[in-house]
């Protein structure tokens, strides 16, 4: 789409991978090999991932997964949620679906996102939330640990309360929005 | 995988750590209250603060008639933006969320995501049977989870058990509220919710009209059939509001007899011939819901004075959902059960037919069938070239590069407002892209300002004498202009040849003289001259962008807001369609298959600022009027 302006990156401080992802020299990718990105997904500046905050016990373990055309902002925190469940302590896997894009500033740590998902600036979401499709969270909205998000609905306030039934045509709203924002993020070479 | 971990936690006893956020410290809940407000008002500011285009649904003034000009009140309620309209293929025309007849297709609880039987939905109150909601000291509609918000007391696993809040970390010791087991406390619960006064009453009205209803029930039976025979004598009842009548009484058993009741009097038995219902407690002995204990409340009220005091007060979004005056105290407060959500279908208000069916599962956002608006109508973006610049400034490149982030000459998808001064000439641009597989012939015509400027408020009706110059005036081009198919994206890329065909033979249909199309030529210089500015000015995939101007008058002021109709003309190669549409008298011939489909837009660009000049003379007026703000 030529109608928006595009939004200007430098160059050198991002690393553009083979499937499109994009992310910044500046962002904290903690356990890089925990972590899974979709493909045209950009990790911004200042954002911290802890892919590191692993299951104990053996073997390969899946810490964070982001699908598609996802944005995590600028001085973001996503890293997974935690609990003690029968005396042991453990950090449990967190799934981010495609399309889903998170305002700059805040902290996730839910346990699923879907997909077509738009969280705002500054919101923190506690451990365990469950977020469903097509849910829209307003900016500065604290979500209790351990909240459901239904589809198609907006969520807002401190504590995130419903506020309003999103309309039907959403998903593709949100989907023209993320593709739309990934072509509009361009390099520019430093002068 | 996930799920499943997460519900074995459920049953474990999880013991929040931190949650350094506690509601019921007032400074909090006013800090709250004012990032809500500043929210509310943020997002109120936005929508009026871009420059938007927004379609006329013709559901409140008849089809033929223009839409009421943009300048008046009464125009905002039936301006929407694209996303949010349908689009009823059988009446060929644009339905909004306002005029649309909805239907509940499915309960489910928003938390637990549990679908709900419509049967049980009714025994239940309309609530969950699983999920607690309205923590005491929360807002409402903080949802809880029995299982894994409750802890126990003493030994792990042990009872009793008590209801604990993730936010606000309250419990329910402070009600007396126990448990003995961790399971099922709805149901638990629920044996306070039966017991409460609104209930007990409910259940005695219930008792008291049972054999009304009863006997309604068996004649309604008998005068079934003269029911439609009735309905039809109601000249005002079109067949959609008797559908929805019909399911209305359906539910509410009693309601539509009772209307029955009016016209064929004599059958059955008469509400008359009913016993006088006497309350339960009389209105006398009202004491304890506050309203004989004086003594009570100003104890009450001297207490407010003190730290916290307002905590002790409910407040009132906590309470005025409920069926029955409740007591002010915010301890006399218990959790409920979650209210449902549903999810709905829509059908359109004239024909019936279904324009939105939702899939029945909880979870899916999927809908087998989806009739939007964006789907048949072309979308409109308004663009202002010389003020959003395509590149960078060597300026904001040096600051990009010091500040090291990303940059945006635009965050958002919303334009912020142009403010133009009076007296000038701005050029715009309106983006159209076109959502059919067909390519489509666009032409554009403004709807005249004819109304005087808002400044005269005094005198806005036609009846006046005083005429006063519009505030602008907007050139756009006349002549139609195509728009080609929508297409998957890697289409395009080989038809880029094609297009340049295309774009030939299309301009030479247009006929409207138009600058070439060097496609990232489309910034022009304020300085261009009307006539480049005016027309075509690019065209790619399946969008069209065109160019206009806005003249804004030496007196203007106000918004820069004005009604456009757009009609476009496609080919419609389904013949069964059109012999089904010809009955209502559709504008097109039959030999060519072209079809015009007409709606009206309001384009609302910016506001004027008034030049200084003015607004001194304003301020000599005095301050009746506002002097818009720049």
């Amino acid at each position: 789409m030529p109608l928006l302006p595009p939004i200007w990156y430098i160059k050198a401080e991002f690393i553009e991978t083979d499937t499109g992802n994009k992310v910044s020299r500046k962002a904290t990718i903690a356990g890089p090999q925990n972590i899974i990105l979709g493909g045209k997904t950009i990790i911004s500046n200042g954002a911290i991932i802890r892919g590191d905050l692993r299951r104990t016990g053996p073997g390969h373990a899946v810490v964070i997964s982001l699908g598609r055309y996802c944005v995590v902002g600028e001085g973001c925190v996503v890293r997974p949620p935690y609990k003690t469940y029968r005396g042991n302590f453990n950090y449990y896997p967190m799934k981010i679906g495609d399309h889903v894009h998170i305002g700059a500033g805040s902290v996730v740590e839910a346990a699923s996102i879907g997909n077509h998902v738009e969280i705002g600036k500054n919101c923190i979401i506690g451990k365990f939330t469950i977020i469903k499709d097509c849910a829209k969270i307003e900016d500065n909205t604290i979500l209790p640990p351990n909240t459901v998000v239904p589809a198609l609905v907006r969520f807002g306030g401190a504590p995130g309360v419903f506020v309003e039934d999103l309309p039907e045509s959403t998903q593709e709203m949100v989907e023209q929005y993320t593709k739309q924002y990934y072509t509009r993020f361009q390099p520019l070479e430093q002068a | 995988m996930l799920n499943r971990m997460h519900d074995e936690g459920h049953n474990t006893t999880a013991v929040v750590i931190s949650w350094t956020l506690c509601l019921r410290s007032l400074c909090t809940r006013q800090k709250q209250a004012k990032s809500r407000e500043f929210v509310k008002k943020e997002r109120s500011g936005l929508r009026q603060m871009a420059c938007s285009v927004l379609f006329h649904c013709p559901c409140l003034n008849p089809p033929t008639d223009p839409p009421p000009p943009p300048s008046q009140a009464s125009s905002s309620t039936s301006n929407h933006p694209l996303h949010t309209l349908f689009f009823c293929e059988e009446c060929d025309a644009i339905r909004c969320d306002r005029c649309v007849s909805v239907e509940v297709s499915a309960y489910h609880c928003p938390n637990c995501l549990f679908e709900v039987p419509s049967a049980s939905v009714r025994a239940e109150k309309n609530r969950c049977t699983n999920t607690l909601s309205v923590v005491p000291s929360d807002p409402p509609g903080l949802t809880w989870d029995t299982q894994s918000s409750s802890i126990s007391l003493g030994a792990i696993n042990e009872p009793p058990f008590l209801l604990f809040c993730n936010f606000c970390r309250w419990d329910s010791s402070e009600l007396g509220i126990k448990f003995d087991k961790p399971t099922g406390l709805a149901a638990q619960l629920q044996r306070h919710e039966d017991s409460a006064p609104e209930m007990l009453e409910f259940e005695r009205l219930k008792e008291h009209f049972a054999t009304y209803l009863r006997a309604q029930q068996s004649s309604s039976a008998t005068s079934q059939q003269s029911q439609p025979h009735h309905r039809s004598h109601h000249t005002s009842l079109t067949v959609a509001t008797a559908a929805a009548s019909s399911a209305l009484a359906r539910d509410i058993p009693g309601v539509s007899k009772h209307r029955r009741k009016d016209k064929d009097r004599g059958a059955g038995i008469d509400k008359e011939e009913l016993p006088i219902y006497k309350s339960r407690i009389e209105s006398a002995s009202l004491g304890t819901l506050g309203l004989g204990a004086d003594e009570e409340d100003v104890e009450f009220l001297k207490k407010l004075d003190t730290e916290n005091g307002i905590e002790d007060v409910a407040r009132l979004e906590q309470r005025w959902t409920g069926s029955w005056q409740g007591s002010i105290h915010s301890r006399d407060l218990r959790p409920l059960r979650m209210p449902l959500h549903s999810k709905k279908s829509k059908r359109c208000p004239v024909c019936r037919h279904i324009l939105i069916k939702p899939e029945q599962k909880t979870q899916s956002v999927r809908y087998k069938i989806k009739l939007v608006a964006a789907n048949y109508l072309p979308s409109i973006v308004p663009l202002f070239p010389s003020l959003t610049p395509q590149g960078l400034t060597a300026a904001q490149k040096k600051a990009l590069s010091t500040k090291g982030s990303t940059m945006s000459v635009d965050e958002g998808i919303d334009h912020p407002l142009v403010s133009m001064h009076a007296g000038r000439t701005y050029p715009f641009q309106l983006a159209f892209t076109n959502p059919l597989y067909d390519p489509i012939h666009v032409k554009l015509s403004v709807q005249r300002q004819s109304l005087p400027s808002t400044s005269s408020s005094g005198t806005t009706d036609s009846g006046s004498t005083k005429k006063v110059p519009p505030n602008f005036a907007i050139n756009l081009p006349t002549s139609s202009f195509p728009i080609s198919a929508y297409a998957e994206a890697w289409e395009y890329e080989d038809e880029d040849e094609e297009e340049m065909l295309l774009d030939d033979e299309a301009l030479a249909i247009g006929g409207s003289g138009i600058s070439s199309s060097n496609n990232t030529g489309s910034r022009k210089g304020k300085g261009g001259s009307s006539s480049a500015n005016i027309g075509v000015i690019e065209r790619k995939a399946n969008v069209t962008v065109v160019g206009g101007e806005v003249v804004v008058g030496k007196e203007g002021r106000g918004d820069v807001k004005f009604n456009m109709m757009v009609s476009y003309t496609y080919r419609s190669d389904e013949p069964s369609q059109t012999t089904s549409i010809k009955g209502e008298g559709k504008t097109r011939t039959a030999a060519s298959e072209m079809k015009t489909f007409s709606f009206w837009v309001v384009v609302h660009l910016g506001g004027i600022i008034v030049r200084d000049r003015e607004k001194d003379r304003d301020r000599e007026r005095g301050s009746e009027e506002n002097p818009r703000e720049g």
